[in-house]
């Protein structure tokens, strides 16, 4: 209590928080189809996040969102980024070996499996960035230093 | 005056830049030759090569994934490292007196 805001920005929040997240998630998903990416994708989901933090005060946000969770989440999506590249070490760094010769990820292009490991990149760096973010912005909000 | 000065010789270092960067006068590195624009130019090839060599039909995505992946493997850890930086500034060290 306190810290959120009023009846209004809490009920438009509650309305475009999904929206949000959904544009974010098609965004990061057809990444290697449509315009955007992981990066762009990402972003659009982590101001849904930061939405419910403004909206809703950070009591509230404190008991939804795990800050610990979200820091160990962005290693994963880098790492995740990194073995993902790595995939094809026997020819070259960053070689799309599942597009070549994968088992999977290798369909008509344009389809949303195809593509070799930019939909794994997409999803990694679209999970980055959004717990990057909302960690951030989270941190700024936590541990602020001024006086009441 | 000086005012002046300074502001001709602003336009006249920007209109030499421009001059410089010109692709048909201009300054050239690397390959010399006639191909060198082919070499120096290459969203022609990533645009006809990007859907065999890469799968991806968005080229951007082609180009930042595939052909440029060092680029955004740094820009990753540059996005991993600010933000390690922000939350190991912002968090509480100590308990301060007070709190």
């Amino acid at each position: 209590m306190g810290s959120d805001m009023g009846l209004i920005v809490k009920t438009m929040a509650r309305a475009t928080i999904p929206l949000i997240g959904i544009f974010g998630a098609y965004v990061v998903a057809h990444g290697h189809l449509t315009p955007g990416g992981g990066f762009q994708g990402g972003a659009t989901i982590a101001g849904a996040g930061i939405l419910f933090l403004i909206a809703f005060g950070l009591n509230e946000a404190k008991t939804r969102i795990n800050k610990n969770l979200y820091s160990a989440l962005e290693g994963v999506g880098g790492l995740v980024f990194l073995i993902a590249g790595m995939l094809g070490l026997g020819v070259a760094f960053f070689y799309n070996t599942l597009w070549h010769n994968g088992p999977i990820f290798n369909g008509e292009p344009g389809t949303l499996l195809s593509a070799g490991y930019l939909p794994i990149m997409n999803l990694a760096v679209g999970l980055k960035v959004y717990t990057g973010l909302v960690s951030a912005v989270f941190a700024m909000a936590l541990f602020r230093r001024w006086r009441k | 005056m000086r005012r002046t000065v300074g502001a001709l010789s602003l336009l006249f270092i920007l209109g030499m830049l421009l001059l410089i960067a010109h692709p048909n006068y201009g300054l050239k590195f690397g390959l010399g030759g006639e191909d060198w624009q082919k070499y120096r130019y290459t969203d022609q090839y990533y645009i006809d090569h990007g859907i065999e060599e890469v799968g991806g039909t968005n080229i951007v995505t082609d180009i930042v994934f595939d052909y440029r992946g060092y680029d955004t493997l740094g820009e990753a850890t540059v996005l991993f490292t600010s933000i390690a930086g922000a939350v190991a500034l912002l968090r509480k060290w100590r308990e301060e007196n007070g709190e």
